[in-house]
């Protein structure tokens, strides 16, 4: 397959297969499941590709023991959508913030990190973004009552 | 977890420098969003944004409803461009599920999210030259936006959260009485549009106002995700109609107005252009209105197969990302609102550093924001 597209550039340039999906059935060109260590290397590599990070967020699996942190990108020349998605254990939240590299994606941290209770280590801000100051729970946890 | 706070970015704080509360409520600012501006003068040395306080948990709500019960929830977030959330939470579901739209139908609703959007266009013009001091403008401008809400009002029901589009179509069809309506409505509207450029465009005041003011630059676009008029005024070609197109907007033929200059006057620019391109598509599809059914069959329980969708919409704002995790049950089991206000105000901060408050709230105005949507 040659090289045609910006994605594929970004992904090869840090060792990542290229598997495109359809496109028009679920609105994402790319879907990828990396570890958490990949996930640096790659945002810097789609940075310098010319990528827009469109949103950071997180699905809590609780069945598996597991979130899922859910990394958004798309390119301003073409329709690239990119969904990265990277497991983390429940037990152990912990994920590596990728806001130095995006400035933008500091806010939708911040706000997974309260929302979810995932630490994102390295975040340039870490203080509560739509709840209060002081609210130390997680209201999208599926394990969340409202009763606090 | 320890709190840590934005490196402060100030050598030293002297005695001149002091703190400045921006809102929560303040005209300027569009909503409930308070800026804690650390202040030299009239000079802003650090800008820090401080939301959540029109925030209403929408991503967990949508949890806890029906795929139906959603519906008039999403319309709540960006009250100004409400059609546009209308939509793209139908065309989410429907493409989860995989339900028909009959045609009519798509251009129907493309009629009613570009009136809109011109609504929302024009409540911005004049709430941005209200904000930059002229009074005349914002009267001028509702005089036009209240017979495009009169319009969407006769159709809809509703004069600001519409909530008219349902799953595979519409529930009840457009007359001739509306479609002439918006006949009229663009014809008496391109001359009047003239006005609004004679009257502001080209005034000199205007122009020391917003020309160089809030530079954007490319670079800074992608790395804060903007999208939207903000984006256009950058440099970028980047409109979601045209690079996924949805609801049969690959039928039509329009431009997608794009700046060079980054500041708030080539975001005006972006705008009043897209009125235009706005008007020219409703012009297309009035053209070329399909008859036929107005709702395919699709069934009265919402129960979509396991699965994700994302779907993507242009909203007056910028890019709106739903992204639904279907776990087969009646109710989403996660929802995702990516809104473009959101992005577009993150790089605010960056923006205010070193200019004049003044300036600072004319770079606020000039984003289009709308803090319920940022909040959620």
């Amino acid at each position: 397959m040659q090289v045609n597209n910006p994605l594929q550039q970004a992904l090869n340039s840090v060792g990542i297969e290229y598997r495109p999906t359809e496109f028009p059935n679920i609105g994402l060109h790319c879907s990828l499941v990396l570890e958490r260590n990949q996930l640096e290397p790659l945002a810097l590599s789609l940075s310098r590709a010319g990528f827009f990070i469109e949103t950071v967020t997180a699905v809590d699996k609780v069945q598996d023991g597991i979130f899922e942190c859910v990394y958004f990108f798309n390119h301003y020349d073409e329709a690239l959508r990119l969904l990265i998605r990277i497991p983390i254990p429940r037990s152990h939240p912990v994920q590596s913030s990728i806001g130095k590299i995006f400035p933008g994606a500091v806010w939708h941290e911040r706000e997974t990190a309260e929302m979810f209770g995932i630490k994102f280590e390295g975040c340039p801000d870490t203080r509560n973004f739509l709840l209060p100051e002081d609210a130390d729970f997680h209201p999208l946890r599926k394990d969340f009552s409202g009763v606090l | 977890m320890k709190e840590q706070a934005p490196t402060y970015t100030l050598e030293q704080i002297d005695e001149e420098n002091f703190a400045l509360n921006l809102g929560p409520q303040h005209p300027g600012t569009h909503g409930v969003l308070r800026v804690i501006l650390h202040m030299d003068g009239e000079y802003i040395l650090y800008a820090d944004p401080i939301l959540g306080y029109g925030h209403r948990m929408q991503e967990k709500v949508a949890e806890n409803m029906t795929y139906l019960q959603v519906l008039p929830y999403v319309c709540r977030m960006d009250y100004l461009g409400a059609l546009s959330y209308n939509l793209a939470w139908v065309c989410a579901v429907e493409k989860l599920c995989e339900f028909e739209v009959p045609d009519r139908a798509s251009v129907v609703r493309v009629i009613a999210t570009e009136l809109n959007r011109i609504s929302s266009h024009l409540l911005w013009w004049g709430a941005y030259l209200l904000d930059l001091g002229a009074f005349t403008p914002f009267l001028q401008a509702f005089t036009d936006r209240e017979l495009i809400l009169d319009l969407l009002e006769y159709i809809t029901g509703s004069r600001l959260t519409y909530c008219y589009f349902r799953f595979g179509g519409l529930p009840s069809d457009v007359d001739d009485v509306f479609l002439t309506g918006v006949r009229d409505f663009i014809e008496g509207f391109r001359g009047r549009l003239k006005n609004y450029h004679d009257l502001v465009t080209g005034n000199v005041i205007f122009y020391h106002r917003s020309a160089d003011v809030g530079v954007i630059l490319p670079f800074d676009a992608a790395g804060y995700g903007l999208s939207g008029p903000v984006l256009r005024g950058s440099g970028f070609a980047y409109d979601v109609r045209r690079h996924e197109p949805y609801s049969g907007y690959d039928r039509f033929d329009f431009e997608i107005p794009v700046e060079e200059t980054g500041d708030c006057m080539a975001r005006y620019n972006v705008r009043m252009a897209e009125i235009e391109q706005s008007m020219n598509i409703i012009e297309q599809a009035l053209n070329t209105i399909p008859d036929g059914p107005i709702r395919s069959k699709v069934p009265k329980i919402i129960k979509p197969p396991e699965g994700e969708v994302t779907m993507a919409v242009e909203t007056p704002r910028g890019e709106l990302v739903i992204y639904i995790v279907s776990d087969g049950t009646k109710k989403p089991y996660r929802v995702k609102y990516r809104v473009p206000s959101f992005s577009n105000l993150s790089i605010f901060a960056k923006l205010a550093r070193g200019q004049l408050l003044a300036d600072a709230l004319a770079v606020l105005g000039s984003f289009d924001l709308v803090i319920p949507e940022v909040d959620r």
